[in-house]
């Protein structure tokens, strides 16, 4: 795998200044490259990419997805600075995004976006930091105008031959396939300098590769959850952007193995800077109707015992699927959140509601009309009184 | 993650061997007797959408960040001596901050959404929905919540105006005439625009103008007098009543 992905590396990344998983182990800890402060787009499609950044970002902005909360943005941004450094974090405009998915994005002119799905499923400020440090990545190389400007040779090309030549199906198969390989060499240049970043920054380097595992599993999960069959893939397929999941666990993996082991991933700090978010992007992830997915995450999430928000969260995804044996679960993480003490009253309702559909018909009602004694101007309490009514 | 270019290109090779459709729709609606009586509107210029740059010998958009700075400039300034003309007073909206500003930006998408419709739904006759179908009808609206935005206030009516531009490059005017030679068609060059008034008391897109094909080069002052000409055809408040029908143009 490893040398697939050095060979890939090294025909590939001839335009990208970084060569990926060839670099001997040297040269992984050699310097990172001079970074400009303040630096200004020079030629006509790198100042035509900035253009489109900028208005991208006027509209980014004002976005009501935008999460505007001052002290999450502040830790976010935080992780970044020490990621990175100062001198690199100081000009980046961090946007966290709502929105239940595991993603992040750099813009040509250096607006990064984050997206809270991401937050739920990072571990810690090392993992943080690993994804960050990617994007940054992608805005230090310049690789959108890189990347634009492969897409015009590639697609110039194509436009020539299909009009030319007689039979240009092979060269236009041919060219498109290296527009997208392009495009992974990009994703990995991308990351082993995020992961350059991070080995620099006193985190452990190891927290990158561990990601991408993570992301395996969940989709493995998610997969099996769906009845469908798992499909993780060895190498990518012809219209990836990006490599696949596992080439990036290896080829981080194999970096992290060759530097420091880092100091602390601060997960607790991580954990407790999420604490109060934990509650939204838990609610979040059950709307996604992907129960293998969420339970696969909960069970990570509790890896150190169960919180409240926790069992509440996995009872609200049993009540969802709802089959008899997934009520009597619900029922059940519920309690357990409720005996803790720190429920929300939702936990009661959720309650109520799985015992009513449970057969089980007074202790519903009497969870129900507990949870409006205590919310009495919940947005469903009349449609919840004319349940205990009934 | 990121600058996922989606699986846009796959479709690449069939874009070259289909036509585009032959623009045969229409370009300017305006509300059933809406009148504007000149000199009598206060109206609030939006920041214009503009974006200008080349088209590759692909087809790909090349923006031009000084291209685009131009058009910003010569637009601006065609448009103020147009409505000046007419005797309405135009405003530059000013830039909003903090929730205002998202608020604003919403309606600026709900007022792209809208004209998108407009133009699939309505413009086209083909394609017009069961809904648009009556004759001299034009009823689209964005709500009445805009007359609470304070960059609105004291003002009648909202412009809202967008143009694009790909200037066909050498490449694709060579690849034209070959293409032509092998009988695929190819254009050179994406020219449309669309500007739309707005009534701020109910929300009604009282006037829109869309066209696909639009004359007048944005990067030099006298196309861009040209550009805003076309933009505002058909513009309710015109000293010389035009015959003002819903369609204007076929």
């Amino acid at each position: 795998m490893r040398t697939i992905a050095a060979a890939l590396a090294a025909t590939l990344l001839g335009a990208v200044p970084l060569a990926g998983a060839a670099a001997p182990v040297a040269d992984k800890i050699a310097p990172l490259p001079p970074y400009v402060a303040a630096y200004q787009p020079t030629n006509v499609d790198e100042r035509g990419a900035w253009m489109m950044a900028d208005e991208y970002e006027r509209h980014l902005r004002d976005s009501p997805e935008v999460i505007r909360d001052p002290a999450l943005n502040a830790y976010v941004r935080g992780v970044l600075c020490r990621t990175v450094g100062d001198d690199r974090c100081k000009g980046v405009r961090l946007y966290i995004l709502h929105i239940p998915a595991f993603n992040a994005s750099m813009t040509a002119n250096g607006a990064m976006t984050i997206w809270s799905g991401a937050l739920l499923r990072l571990r810690s400020e090392a993992e943080l930091g690993a994804v960050l440090g990617h994007e940054f990545g992608h805005f230090e190389l310049r690789h959108t105008v890189e990347g634009f400007r492969n897409q015009r040779r590639g697609t110039d090309v194509m436009a020539w031959a299909s009009v030319l030549m007689t039979n240009s199906a092979a060269l236009q198969v041919g060219v498109l396939g290296s527009l997208y390989r392009f495009d992974r060499g990009q994703e990995q240049a991308a990351d082993m300098l995020g992961v350059r970043y991070l080995a620099g920054s006193g985190y452990p380097a190891a927290a990158a590769a561990d990601v991408w595992e993570r992301m395996m599993s969940e989709a493995d999960a998610t997969a099996i959850g769906r009845h469908r069959k798992a499909d993780q893939r060895y190498t990518a397929g012809f219209f990836a952007t990006h490599p696949t999941e596992l080439s990036r666990a290896t080829y981080l993996r194999a970096f992290a193995s060759g530097v420091d082991g880092g100091g602390s991933a601060e997960g607790v700090r991580y954990r407790e800077a999420l604490a109060p978010w934990l509650p939204m992007l838990l609610t979040d992830q059950i709307k996604r109707n992907d129960f293998g997915g969420s339970e696969y995450l909960l069970g990570r999430l509790a890896a150190d015992g169960w919180t409240t928000p926790l069992l509440f969260a996995r009872g609200e995804l049993y009540r969802e699927r709802g089959n008899p044996r997934d009520l009597v679960n619900a029922a059940e993480f519920y309690e357990q959140a409720i005996e803790r003490g720190d429920a929300p009253p939702e936990a009661q309702r959720g309650l109520g509601l799985a015992l009513l559909r449970g057969q089980q018909t007074d202790a519903g009602k009497a969870a129900l009309r507990e949870y409006l004694r205590r919310k009495p101007d919940a947005a469903d309490a009349s449609i919840i009184s004319t349940l205990v009514a009934s | 993650m990121s600058k996922a270019w989606g699986v846009v290109l796959a479709a690449w090779m069939l874009v070259m061997v289909v036509a585009m459709p032959a623009q045969a729709q229409e370009k300017t609606g305006i509300k059933p007797g809406f009148t504007l009586k000149p000199g009598t509107a206060r109206i609030v210029l939006l920041r214009p959408a503009i974006k200008v740059g080349a088209q590759s010998t692909a087809g790909l958009f090349e923006p031009n960040a000084d291209w685009t700075a131009q058009a910003r400039e010569n637009i601006g300034r065609s448009l103020a001596k147009a409505q000046g003309g007419l005797g309405n007073s135009v405003v530059e909206c000013s830039e909003p901050i903090g929730a205002d500003a998202a608020m604003l930006a919403e309606y600026q998408d709900l007022f792209d959404t809208v004209v998108q419709s407009v133009i699939e739904f309505q413009f086209f006759p083909g394609n017009r929905l069961p809904t648009k179908k009556r004759k001299d009808q034009f009823e689209w609206g964005l709500g009445d919540g805009l007359a609470r935005l304070p960059a609105f206030a004291g003002a009648d009516y909202a412009l809202f105006v967008t143009t694009e531009d790909h200037f066909g490059s050498t490449g694709r005017k060579v690849l034209q005439v070959f293409a032509a030679l092998a009988r695929v068609p190819v254009t050179a060059g994406v020219h449309k625009g669309f500007a739309g008034l707005v009534d701020l008391r109910t929300g009604e897109l009282v006037w829109l103008n869309a066209d696909m094909q639009m004359g007048g080069d944005v990067r030099d002052a006298e196309g861009a007098d040209k550009r805003v000409r076309q933009l505002l055809e058909g513009f309710p408040g015109r000293p010389v009543p035009a015959p003002v029908a819903v369609a204007s143009a076929h």
